[in-house]
């Protein structure tokens, strides 16, 4: 049989030359195709993850498409104008000389901030406040989605341009925690879309818990503050302006209370969610110090600057949740830790300040279905 | 079906190979030209074995997530009374929402807390 003559078991010099045959081919494949195997598989995993993105890609965008075009005018072409914006951009200010790079940055973002409003009070001109605050999540989660693919395509295309092997095996050991964001991105589109409250929205929903029914002024851009009595104590307590998906700037707010308040200021409260550690549970709430706000710089900055000068302390409670439970629904666990807060705060009030101080608190995040 | 049963199923898988495989080799030391095809048919069902065990090592890789089906919830309250009140998420909720008088009392029914409750399938 033509098996057993390929594959001779016999003792004579033509059996073993046959499977020495047989060992020289195996071990050249291995030699020579090692790398190219590898890249193959690596390459393989890489390709099923863009074409994922590229497919979350293009749902997000449809997913902006139909929330704009309920607010749109008949007359514009609204596809390919998010088509166009969805590349939008900023470029990071220098830092090689670090001095003022914070209010370069913060400038840069209130550009940035200005352009996609800009942008869509000219394609959904029938949108109202709050709409026009979650159109600008969705097209912020889209635009998000849309980057994500586009450099996992990049990467994915220099692999197969350089035949590197390093290239592709960076991009398969990020690839579980790129795709979580991703996803995360998506579910948080859909969430924006119908303006329920997300988890970041602890600290926006700890702070109404608090201002409920009291008047309130707005004191910073998107900030609205309230005066609160609490065990003779006046509190000051902050919040992003609700129900549209804003988060506002919390830093100037506390920067111009404390300010206005020549320094005055007993303790600041800062409530903010934080992302957990694996092994942590969601909703856990934990105190330290410091000033919980997770943005790019500049707000905390001025939380810190404006604390140190007067020597302020800073007291932050937040409360654990991962990305993607942070930027969808908010969980039970995360609004029953919203009612546990309010508590930890008033009584913090009161072990740690005195009848007649003045304080700040704080509710840092994006107030998504979340009025005062 | 959990991974740890796709990987006990194709260790069993392996396990059942290299007997048929030990079978083999038996026959064709102790039956000498005799035999011949029903050892190839045992060496081939081996190899399909142990073919399969690789498929179902891998199949198990692929962690199947249990099924979720997520209930968005609308906690209703009263600014006056303890009236509560739970109902399905509407377009246009939103928290401390204002949604006239109570049911129980003649005070303010408003949205207490929105939230996510994910239920397995």
């Amino acid at each position: 049989m033509i098996i057993n003559q390929l594959f001779p078991s016999g003792n004579d010099i033509s059996s073993i030359l046959m499977n020495l045959v047989w060992l020289t081919l195996f071990f050249s494949i291995i030699l020579f195709f090692n790398q190219r195997i590898q890249i193959w598989a690596y390459q393989r995993n890489a390709e099923k993850a863009t074409m994922k993105l590229q497919l979350l890609a293009e749902k997000s965008k449809e997913e902006a498409l139909k929330n704009i075009q309920n607010f749109a005018p008949e007359n514009i072409d609204v596809k390919s104008q998010i088509t166009s914006f969805l590349d939008f951009f900023i470029i990071e200010p220098v830092d090689k000389d670090p001095f003022g790079v914070l209010n370069r940055l913060e400038h840069i973002l209130d550009n940035r901030r200005d352009r996609i409003k800009l942008f869509i009070s000219q394609i959904a001109p029938k949108a109202g406040k709050v709409e026009a605050a979650n159109i600008e999540d969705v097209m912020e989660a889209a635009i998000a989605l849309n980057f994500i693919f586009k450099i996992v395509r990049h990467y994915l295309l220099l692999g197969k341009k350089t035949k590197s092997l390093m290239i592709f095996i960076q991009l398969d050991m990020q690839l579980p925690l790129i795709m979580k964001i991703a996803e995360a991105y998506y579910k948080a589109l859909k969430t924006f879309s119908s303006g329920k409250p997300i988890g970041d929205g602890l600290g926006p929903l700890v702070a109404s818990r608090l201002m409920f029914g009291l008047p309130k002024q707005t004191i910073a851009e998107d900030i609205v503050c309230s005066e609160v009595n609490i065990e003779n104590r006046k509190v000051y307590v902050i919040k992003a302006e609700g129900p549209g998906g804003v988060v506002g700037k919390p830093g100037e707010a506390v920067k111009r209370l404390v300010e206005s308040l020549e320094g005055k200021v007993a303790r600041i409260f800062m409530i903010d969610a934080a992302s957990k550690l694996e092994g942590e549970t969601t909703g856990e709430v934990v105190e330290g110090v410091g000033a919980a706000i997770g943005d790019p710089g500049p707000e905390k900055y001025k939380i810190e600057e404006v604390a140190t000068k007067y020597k302020i302390p800073l007291d932050a409670i937040v409360c654990k949740m991962d990305i993607e439970e942070a930027l969808t629904t908010m969980k039970k666990e995360i609004a029953e830790a919203a009612d546990l807060i309010v508590n930890k705060i008033k009584k913090a009030i009161i072990e740690r300040t005195k009848e007649g101080d003045i304080i700040i608190v704080a509710g840092i995040g994006n107030t998504i279905g979340i009025a005062q | 079906m959990n991974s740890n049963k796709f990987t006990l199923i194709s260790i069993l898988l392996v396990i059942g190979a290299f007997i048929l495989f030990l079978l083999s080799s038996f026959m064709d030391q102790y039956f000498i030209g005799q035999y011949t095809i029903a050892n190839k048919i045992i060496m081939f069902i081996g190899l399909i074995l142990l073919i399969a065990s690789w498929g179902i090592y891998f199949m198990g890789l692929k962690q199947v997530k249990p099924q979720m089906t997520e209930n968005v919830i609308t906690v209703i309250a009263c600014k006056n009374c303890n009236y509560r009140e739970e109902r399905p998420f509407m377009e246009g909720d939103y928290v401390f929402k204002e949604l006239g008088s109570c049911k129980k009392c003649s005070g303010t029914s408003y949205i207490h807390a929105i939230y996510l409750v994910s239920v397995k399938k």
